[in-house]
């Protein structure tokens, strides 16, 4: 029987889903609300949003644009004020404590924020001393990241003259230089070629071997398929999904009665009450 | 770290990308100067230092500079590279960082103090073969450095508040507009008192009279205490109203 959409439907049908102990929550909010008041009246762009992301996973957040995705990661990530509920990063409260929030997380937003006058090594050096480094730490520090996503050679040349999958690696390197426990990365890989994408990817695992939460919001079903141990589906504000991509795929399958597993798109596509025809034309302004 | 040194960290970035962008400094130069030769060709010959009292010897040459280094000191780039960093997301990475917010905004205005003193310097020097010669002496061309920069801190500061309210490169740079009538509501081409009572009244309530008059009296005359502290005064209340309001709006930055 079709599902109505927007409503929440847990992973697991049979059984709840595994719950997370506290202590191990790296992100946890609660009754997330963000409102804002513009010129035709008050937008609800996060209606009440609870997640739990457990320290070490790669949390995948999905959701069609506008649904509030990354209104929820700069309400997270101490960007955005929160008009209602709590957000919490291992376990501080980002409102009451923003700037002990900020030195536990790494943020890399949308349209990798770097300026381009600036070398890439300059670049991570102001952004290790403005987590209070000293000049020699920041220097070596910023070597070694710029080993990680290897642009050692093009380390002092101007941001300006990056490819954007090498301006890619430099906006994660600089979301790493305090080694934060959470990585918040909001569509990291959109607008890259098939090449770029992938070596984003390995790094992205590579971090998240060293023991990194990773929170991270794609519009890539694939992607999401790739790397993610669970993911939410907001829609409209709302999580309509929550689960492992594995236990997603099963419920729908079991619930339409399929007898092959269906895809994370028809996860999806099912989640946000969407058909393919109506994505391919729709147009819908991204209010965050 | 404290937030002096946070923002002298962002106060030298905000430097180099000055300096990796000369041409950004070009029109701060020219425009200034040639505002100067015209103002002087047009009303040269009116004033002949010789039978000028308010002249005190020098050229009008030197009565006009004060308008020009003003001009020079209000083009407010800092705001308009905020509003690079806003459109491109480099702001929003500095905010993420457990930076003070004080520390974001005065480190753009840390760097706008420092270009202006240089560029006042240079606009001074150029301006020597016009017959003009700061007559307070050494001392008195710091003050005038210190004065012309501190207005270029306020502006800029005015300048930034509309970058971070609007976001927008097109509504900050016609908020730098404002300059121009403050600028011509000034005692710019005589005295105060040989305004006509409309003008007089009008340059009496505008505080950039103040901050000209005193950099008149420091290229004019020996230093003169009274005109000093009338254009230091009023620069500290604004600089403290401008920096207030841009820490008031960086917090509740959304």
């Amino acid at each position: 029987m079709p599902r109505e959409p927007g409503s929440k439907v847990s992973a697991t049908v049979e059984s709840p889903p595994p719950t997370i102990p506290a202590m191990e929550l790296a992100v946890e909010a609660e009754g997330l609300v963000k409102q804002y008041r513009g010129r035709g009246g008050t937008v609800d762009a996060v209606r009440g949003v609870d997640l739990r992301v457990g320290v070490g996973e790669v949390f995948g957040f999905l959701g069609p644009n506008g649904a509030g995705k990354s209104t929820t990661v700069r309400m997270l990530t101490t960007l955005m004020s929160v008009t209602s509920g709590t957000a919490r990063v291992t376990g501080i409260d980002v409102m009451a404590d923003p700037d002990a929030a900020r030195r536990r997380i790494g943020v890399a937003l949308q349209e990798a924020g770097l300026d381009p006058r600036q070398t890439g090594r300059e670049l991570l050096v102001l952004q290790a001393r403005l987590f209070g480094s000293s000049a020699a730490q920041a220097a070596a520090r910023a070597q070694d990241l710029l080993e990680l996503v290897d642009l050692v050679d093009a380390a002092d040349r101007r941001i300006k003259g990056y490819s954007g999958g090498m301006k890619r690696r430099l906006d994660l390197a600089s979301a790493l230089v305090h080694e934060p426990e959470v990585l918040f990365l909001d569509e990291p890989t959109t607008g890259l070629d098939p090449a770029s994408r992938l070596t984003v990817w390995e790094e992205m695992r590579r971090i998240n071997a060293r023991g990194t939460t990773v929170f991270l919001t794609t519009q890539y079903l694939e992607e999401a398929d790739q790397l993610c141990d669970r993911l939410a589906i907001i829609d409209g504000g709302l999580i309509v999904r929550e689960g492992t991509p594995a236990e997603l795929k099963a419920e729908l399958r079991q619930r339409r009665g399929l007898h092959v597993d269906p895809t994370l798109d028809e996860v999806f596509l099912d989640a946000t009450g969407r058909t393919r025809e109506r994505l391919a034309g729709e147009v819908r302004e991204v209010s965050a | 770290m404290s937030t002096v040194q946070q923002a002298s960290l962002l106060g030298g970035r905000a430097l180099r990308e000055a300096l990796r962008t000369p041409d950004s400094s070009i029109p701060t130069l020219l425009i200034p100067l040639f505002f100067l030769v015209v103002n002087v060709g047009q009303a040269g010959k009116i004033f002949p230092s010789s039978s000028t009292s308010f002249l005190e010897g020098q050229s009008y040459a030197a009565f006009q500079l004060p308008s020009s280094l003003l001009l020079a000191a209000s083009f407010g780039t800092a705001a308009l590279y905020l509003v690079e960093d806003i459109e491109g997301g480099y702001f929003d990475k500095l905010r993420a960082a457990p930076v003070s917010r004080s520390a974001l905004v005065l480190g753009r205005l840390m760097a706008e103090a420092a270009k202006s003193v240089v560029i006042t310097a240079i606009l001074v020097v150029l301006a020597l073969p016009f017959g003009i010669s700061i007559a307070s002496g050494p001392l008195g061309f710091l003050l005038l450095l210190v004065l012309t920069s501190l207005w270029g801190v306020v502006f800029a500061g005015f300048m930034q508040l509309i970058a971070l309210k609007t976001r927008s490169a097109a509504a900050t740079n016609s908020g730098g507009l404002v300059f121009f009538p403050l600028l011509f509501l000034t005692p710019n081409f005589v005295p105060r008192e040989l305004l006509t009572r409309p003008m007089e009244l009008a340059a009496t309530f505008n505080p950039v009279t103040y901050v000209m008059e005193a950099l008149r009296s420091l290229i004019l005359r020996d230093l003169a205490w009274a005109p000093l502290a009338r254009g230091f005064a009023v620069l500290a209340v604004l600089g403290a109203v401008m920096l207030a309001l841009n820490v008031r709006l960086i917090r509740s930055y959304d």
